[in-house]
C-alpha cells in the first residue's frame, strides 16, 4: 500500500508515507490482550448468562479480531432477546496493571423493561389476523421469557400462554412449554376445530441441521359449521384427545424464505400418537423440499416438492382433524382452497396421503419498472404444480399404493405476480389453467389471489 | 329465511317415501347412556314402531355432539337429520304418517299440555337425579357419561356437562329444590298422567279404520297417539332402571295402571323383536339395570 502522492514535496511525502504502514502495523500485526470486559446496565440479569456470550472477546490476539469478536459479541446479546441495545466501546486500558498493548471493552447495555406490550398483524395461509401480546422477557435473568398472545382472524381466534428458556451459552438450544387454545374454521369441510392443548419443544442443533422434540397433548372438540354439513362430517363431530411425540429436522441454507434466490430447504416431521395417552393413534410422516438456482437475467428457477403419510395404528379409521388437504393458492394453484380429494356431498374430507410438487421460473417484471426500489418486491413468475391425495388401504402394499398415488394426477400450470412483504410474507395473484380434475374437485380457474408464508 | 328454509326442506322430505335404511343414533347402551337420554330415545323407538315406520339403533359414543341440536336421539332419514321427538313427530307428518290426526282441535291442545308435563316434570326430574342429586352423580353419572373417552378428558367432559345441567336447573328454579320436593313432583306428574289414562288403554282412545285381534276377539282398533309412546318411554325407563335408590321407582309403581300401560305397549310393540342391541326394550324381565 502506498500513501498520496504528493510530488514534489519530497521529505513530506516521506513521513507521510511512513504513517499509513505504521497504522496498518497496529491494526494487523501488533499484538492486543484484552484485559477488562465491562458491562454498564446490568439490572437484573445473571453473570454466567453473559460471560458465554462474550467469552470469546478475551481470545482475540489483534485489533481487528477483537473488533469482530466484539461485533460477533454484541449479536449474541442481542439474540438472547433481553436487552434494548447493546454498544460496544473498546479503547485501551488505563490503571496500575495495564499492559502496553491491553485494551478494555465495555458493552453498555440497556435491558427490556419488565413487561412489554406488543399489537402486530399476522398473515397466514390465506388469512389474516391482528395479534395482541404481553411478554415478560428475561424473567429470572437468564433470558427466560413469558409470552402471552392473543390473535383475532379471518378464519381463527386464538390465545396462548408459553414460557420459554435457552441453554445459558447455547441460545440454539432451549425448550419452551405452550399452553394455548385455538378456534378454527374450515368451510370446505364444513367442520369448525377448538383446540385445547399444552406442549413442551426442545430445540437443539447438530451440525448444520435443527431438530424439534415435541410432545403434545391437545383436546379437540369438532362439530359442523353448518345445518347443511354432510354426514360423514357430522359422524366425526364431538371430542378427542390427543397425545402425541413428534420430531421435525429443518436443514435451510437458502438465503430468505421469502422468494429466496438460491439455497435448499428440507423439512422432515414425524409423529407419533396413541402411546402416551389419548385416544387417536396414528404415525404420520411428512416432508417438504425447495431447490432454488439462480439463472442468467435475474431470474430464478425454483423446484417444489411436498409429500406426507398417516398411518392409522389400531382399527380406528383416521380422524378428520389428522388427514392432508391439497388445493388452493398455496398448494396446487386453480383449485379452490382444500378442494381436492375425497369428498362427501361437497365437504372435502382429506386424504391419508399426497404429495405435490412445483416448478417455478421467477423474472423480474417486463421492463423492470421502479428498479432499485418498488419494483424489487414484485416478480413475475411462470409455474407449474402437479398433486394428488387420497385414502389408502394399508393393507395393500407400497406398490399399489405408488399406482393409486400417480393416478388421476391433478396438475396445473400458468403465470402470475408476486409481491413479496417483507421477509414475512408474500401475495400473488396468478392465472391459472387448472388440468386433470377429477369429479368432485372444486377449481379455480382463471384469475386466483394468494398471501401466505409458505406456498408449494 | 329459516322459516322459508324449513318449509322448503319439508316440501322436500315429503317428496320421498321412508327409506329401509332410517337409523336412530343414541349413545353407548351399556356402559354410556343416562336415564334421561335413554328414556327419550325410547320414546322415539316407540313412536316410529307405533307408525309403523322401520328403523334401526346405532349407537355411537359422540351421538350427542353429532345431533343438531345437541340432544338425543336423532335419526337419519335418506339425507336429513332431525333430533327430539318433537322436530320428529312433525318430520313424520310431513311424509304423511301421524298418529294424531284423528283428534279433534281440542284433543290435540290436552295432548300437548300433557306432553309439556311429561317434558316439564318428568324429564326435569330425572335431570336432577341425574346431575345434581350428589350420591347419583358420584356413582353413576359420573362413570358413565365419560366412560368412552380416555382420562383425564372424561372427567372435563362429565364436569362441564354437570356445570351446564346445573345452570340450567338454576335458571327454571329446581336448583334450591331438594331430593324429597322433586320426588314430590315426580308423584305428582304420575298421578296427573295416571287419572287421565283411567282404565283405558291408551291415552286418547280414539277409534280408527279396522279390527285388531286382541284377547282372543276381533275388537276395534284403536292407535296410540305421540303422548302414549312418550309416557312409555319415560315410565318404562325409570321402572328398569336401578339407580342408587329405589325412590324413583317406588313413585311409579304406586300406580297399577301405569305399570299395566307401559307392559301393554311393550308386548304389543316391542316383543318378537331379536334380543340384540336393536331395541332397548326387549328384556323378558322387568327390571334391566342401566349400569354397572
Amino acid at each position: 500500500m502506498s500513501g498520496p502522492d504528493f510530488g514534489a514535496l519530497g521529505e513530506e511525502a516521506e513521513l507521510v508515507e511512513v504513517e499509513p504502514e505504521a497504522k496498518q502495523e497496529i491494526l494487523e500485526n501488533k499484538d492486543v490482550v484484552v484485559q477488562h470486559v465491562h458491562f454498564d446496565g446490568l439490572g437484573r440479569t445473571k453473570d454466567d448468562i453473559i460471560m458465554y456470550e462474550i467469552c470469546d472477546v478475551f481470545k482475540a490476539k489483534n485489533l481487528i479480531d477483537v473488533m469482530k469478536k466484539s461485533h460477533e459479541a454484541r449479536e449474541k446479546l442481542l439474540r438472547l432477546g433481553i436487552f434494548r441495545q447493546v454498544e460496544v466501546l473498546i479503547d485501551t486500558c488505563q490503571g496500575d496493571d495495564a499492559l502496553p498493548n491491553g485494551l478494555d471493552v465495555t458493552f453498555e447495555v440497556t435491558e427490556l423493561r419488565r413487561l412489554t406490550g406488543s399489537y402486530n398483524t399476522m398473515v397466514g395461509n390465506n388469512e389474516g389476523s391482528m395479534v395482541l401480546g404481553l411478554k415478560f422477557p428475561n424473567l429470572f435473568g437468564r433470558a427466560e421469557k413469558v409470552t402471552f398472545q392473543f390473535s383475532y382472524g379471518t378464519k381463527e381466534t386464538s390465545y396462548g400462554l408459553s414460557f420459554f428458556k435457552p441453554q445459558p451459552g447455547n441460545f440454539e438450544r432451549n425448550f419452551s412449554v405452550n399452553l394455548y387454545k385455538v378456534t378454527g374454521q374450515f368451510p370446505w369441510s364444513s367442520l369448525r376445530e377448538t383446540d385445547r392443548g399444552v406442549s413442551t419443544e426442545f430445540n437443539f442443533p447438530i451440525w448444520k441441521t435443527n431438530h424439534t422434540l415435541k410432545w403434545e397433548g391437545v383436546w379437540r372438540e369438532l362439530g359442523c359449521l353448518a345445518r347443511t354439513a354432510s354426514f360423514s362430517v357430522r359422524e366425526e363431530s364431538g371430542h378427542s384427545l390427543k397425545s402425541s411425540l413428534s420430531h421435525a429436522m429443518v436443514i435451510d441454507s437458502r438465503n430468505s424464505s421469502i422468494l429466496p434466490r438460491r439455497g435448499a430447504l428440507l423439512k422432515i416431521n414425524q409423529e407419533l400418537a396413541g402411546y402416551t395417552g389419548g385416544d387417536v393413534s396414528f404415525l404420520k410422516e411428512d416432508f417438504e423440499f425447495q431447490l432454488n438456482k439462480q439463472l442468467l437475467w435475474d431470474s430464478v428457477f425454483s423446484a417444489s416438492l411436498w409429500g406426507g403419510m398417516l398411518v392409522p395404528i389400531g382399527d380406528k379409521p383416521s380422524s378428520i382433524a389428522d388427514r392432508f388437504y391439497l388445493g388452493g393458492p398455496t398448494s396446487v394453484r386453480g383449485f379452490s382452497m382444500y378442494s381436492i380429494g375425497p369428498q362427501s356431498e361437497g365437504d372435502y374430507l382429506g386424504g391419508e396421503a399426497y404429495w405435490a410438487g412445483g416448478l417455478h421460473l421467477y423474472t423480474p417484471l417486463p421492463f423492470r419498472p421502479g428498479r432499485g426500489g418498488f419494483g424489487d418486491l414484485f416478480r413475475t413468475h411462470f409455474f407449474l404444480n402437479a398433486g394428488n391425495l387420497c385414502n389408502l388401504n394399508y393393507g395393500d402394499g407400497p406398490r399399489a399404493h405408488l399406482q393409486k398415488l400417480a393416478e388421476y394426477i391433478r396438475w396445473s400450470y400458468g403465470a402470475g405476480i408476486v409481491l413479496r412483504l417483507g421477509n414475512i410474507a408474500r401475495l400473488e395473484l396468478n392465472y391459472c389453467f387448472p388440468m386433470g380434475v377429477q369429479s368432485g374437485d372444486r377449481i379455480c380457474d382463471g384469475v386466483q389471489f394468494g398471501a401466505g408464508i409458505r406456498f408449494l | 329465511m329459516a322459516l322459508a328454509a324449513e318449509a322448503f326442506m319439508t316440501q322436500l322430505a315429503a317428496a320421498e317415501p321412508w327409506p329401509e335404511n332410517a337409523a336412530l343414533y343414541q349413545q353407548l347402551k351399556d356402559e354410556q347412556i343416562l336415564l334421561s337420554d335413554n328414556a327419550s330415545s325410547l320414546a322415539v323407538q316407540a313412536f316410529l314402531q307405533m307408525c309403523n315406520l322401520p328403523v334401526r339403533v346405532v349407537c355411537r359414543a359422540n351421538a350427542e355432539y353429532m345431533s343438531p341440536s345437541g340432544k338425543v336421539p336423532f335419526i337419519h332419514v335418506g339425507n336429513q337429520v332431525v333430533s327430539e321427538l318433537g322436530p320428529i313427530v312433525q318430520f313424520v307428518k310431513a311424509k304423511g304418517h301421524s298418529l294424531s290426526d284423528g283428534l279433534d282441535e281440542v284433543q290435540k291442545a290436552e295432548m300437548k299440555a300433557y306432553m309439556e308435563l311429561v317434558n316439564n316434570m318428568l324429564l326435569t326430574a330425572e335431570l336432577y337425579l341425574q346431575w345434581c342429586d350428589d350420591v347419583t352423580v358420584e356413582e353413576i353419572t359420573h362413570l358413565r357419561y365419560g366412560s368412552p373417552y380416555p382420562w383425564p378428558l372424561n372427567r372435563i367432559l362429565s364436569y362441564q356437562k354437570q356445570w351446564e345441567i346445573r345452570r340450567k336447573m338454576k335458571a327454571i328454579g329446581w336448583a334450591g329444590k331438594s331430593l324429597e320436593q322433586v320426588l314430590e313432583d315426580v308423584d305428582q306428574c304420575c298421578q296427573a298422567l295416571s287419572q287421565r289414562l283411567g282404565t283405558q288403554p291408551y291415552f286418547f282412545n280414539k277409534q280408527c279404520k279396522g279390527l285388531t285381534f286382541q284377547y282372543r276377539r276381533l275388537v276395534p282398533k284403536i292407535r296410540p297417539t305421540e303422548l302414549d309412546a312418550l309416557v312409555f318411554g319415560h315410565l318404562f325407563t325409570i321402572l328398569t332402571t336401578q339407580l342408587t335408590s329405589d325412590e324413583l321407582s317406588e313413585k311409579v309403581k304406586n300406580y297399577s295402571n301405569l305399570i299395566a300401560f307401559c307392559r301393554r305397549i311393550e308386548q304389543q310393540y316391542f316383543e318378537g323383536h331379536d334380543k340384540d342391541s336393536s331395541s332397548s326394550a326387549t328384556s323378558r324381565s322387568a327390571k334391566r339395570s342401566l349400569l354397572r
